[in-house]
């Protein structure tokens, strides 16, 4: 198998079923998740994606907090997972956390042990199929943007759920902010953007976030990466 | 062939192991059958979790791995087979030969087999003098593989006697000659 690592998350949140002393089960949906009548864990981070010339731009929102309390603004959520590929998480910052270190880590151990990088696409596709692995033991709600471009491949980002959803795409959001952004990023990504352009379409959602959304997000992490690696944007 | 009753119509020695990567050994075929399913699977599993083919650097690392852990296990023996795997992958054209040992070595060309070393000192000497096993065309390496191969073998050579497999680099794909493709190199090496 490929992933050697395996995480000791499953031992930590399984309960014993209620008819059997020993034999444990999943962790149902969480409070949250059962008010809106869905498996997945809303919070309320999010992250913008768009592909351009050579280049990929992930943008991540830097609150960390739960219900009605921020514990800080200062959070980073867009993980460097090889020299030429980066991960926007949104979901739960423990799964976020636990999942993103050990594909992280996991995706070191192939460096190591082959001498070369995996490409943003088998990157892509290892993801996923974690993802869909632990769906039925127990998911990672973790939704995530994968961007990528390595030397001799072409930029590419690739939008995921915590289902094991995959799907290249050109541009693409998770959390509360895709419901106002898709249309924008719609509406003004072109083929070939240039990185002062993507910026500029970056600056439009999140504006549009700021008059629209309830929940205010006054910073965010912004990263690019290209052939030559990851650079953080200064944004704010 | 061992014997005039033989019915030769199904012996292959080369493999398919992925659509761009073949095995060939010498040795006990029954050890190869085992490392030919191994790696078969083994990519076919690389395939699943990245959604690629396996580099053959990798399958072959693996595949000696194999090798190895049957020289320093309990209640097993070594393999009696070396193999040699030749691929296509991002960084090109590969040939690698895996031993018992588990050692593995990458070739610009070499022999395994009875008549090896002759076989061997051959391809040297045509390396010294001056041909490039580096650049050369694919139907000059046929060509060069079947004169050193006929300085080896006991008997003539004949288009169901000999095997030939080749990874082309248009098409990255492994497959084994015909019959008629081997006649006609057959032809012209005459």
């Amino acid at each position: 198998a490929a992933a050697k690592l395996s995480p000791c998350r499953r031992r930590r949140n399984l309960r014993a079923s209620p008819d059997h002393p020993y034999r444990s089960v999943a962790p149902g949906p969480r409070a949250d998740c059962a008010a809106f009548g869905s498996s997945q864990a809303f919070t309320m981070d999010s992250t913008i994606g768009m592909r351009g010339d050579g280049f990929v731009l992930l943008a991540a929102d830097a609150n960390a907090g739960r219900s009605i309390l921020i514990y800080k603004q200062d959070l980073d959520k867009i993980l460097p997972i090889s020299e030429n590929q980066i991960m926007a998480t949104v979901g739960p910052q423990a799964d976020c956390s636990v999942f993103g270190e050990y594909i992280q880590k996991n995706m070191r151990l192939y460096e190591l042990e082959n001498q070369i990088n995996l490409s943003t696409f088998g990157a892509a596709n290892f993801i996923r199929g974690e993802l869909a692995k632990a769906l039925r033991r127990g998911p990672y709600q973790v939704n995530l943007l994968l961007g990528g471009a390595a030397k001799d491949e072409e930029a590419s980002l690739f939008w995921m759920d915590y289902l094991g959803t995959l799907q290249k795409v050109n541009y693409g959001a998770h959390g509360y902010a895709s419901n106002f952004v898709l249309s924008l990023l719609d509406a003004h990504w072109e083929k070939g953007l240039t990185e002062e352009q993507a910026i500029e379409v970056l600056r439009k959602c999140i504006k549009e976030l700021e008059t629209r959304f309830m929940i205010a997000l006054p910073k965010w992490s912004v990263k690019v990466v290209d052939s030559e690696g990851v650079r953080v944007i200064d944004f704010n | 062939m061992p014997s005039v009753l033989f019915d030769a119509k199904d012996v292959t020695k080369i493999e398919p192991i992925t659509t761009s990567c073949g095995m060939v050994f010498a040795g006990l075929m029954a050890d190869f059958r085992v490392l030919v399913r191994r790696s078969r699977k083994r990519s076919q599993t690389y395939k699943l979790t990245y959604g690629e083919n396996q580099p053959i650097s990798q399958l072959v690392k693996e595949t000696a791995q194999v090798v190895q852990e049957y020289t320093q296990s309990g209640g097993v023996r070594p393999f009696g087979v070396s193999v040699l795997a030749a691929g296509y992958d991002e960084e090109g054209p590969h040939l690698y030969q895996i031993d018992p040992s588990g050692v593995y070595i990458a070739w610009k060309a070499t022999a395994i087999g009875k008549g090896d070393q002759n076989a061997k000192s051959d391809l040297e000497r045509r390396a010294t003098a001056g041909i490039s096993f580096d650049d050369m065309t694919l139907d000059d390496a046929i060509h060069h593989a079947l004169q050193t191969l006929r300085t080896g073998m006991e008997g003539e050579m004949t288009k169901t006697n000999i095997q030939v497999g080749v990874v082309d680099g248009t098409t990255k794909a492994f497959r084994i000659l015909s019959e008629e493709e081997v006649q006609d190199f057959l032809e012209e090496a005459r």
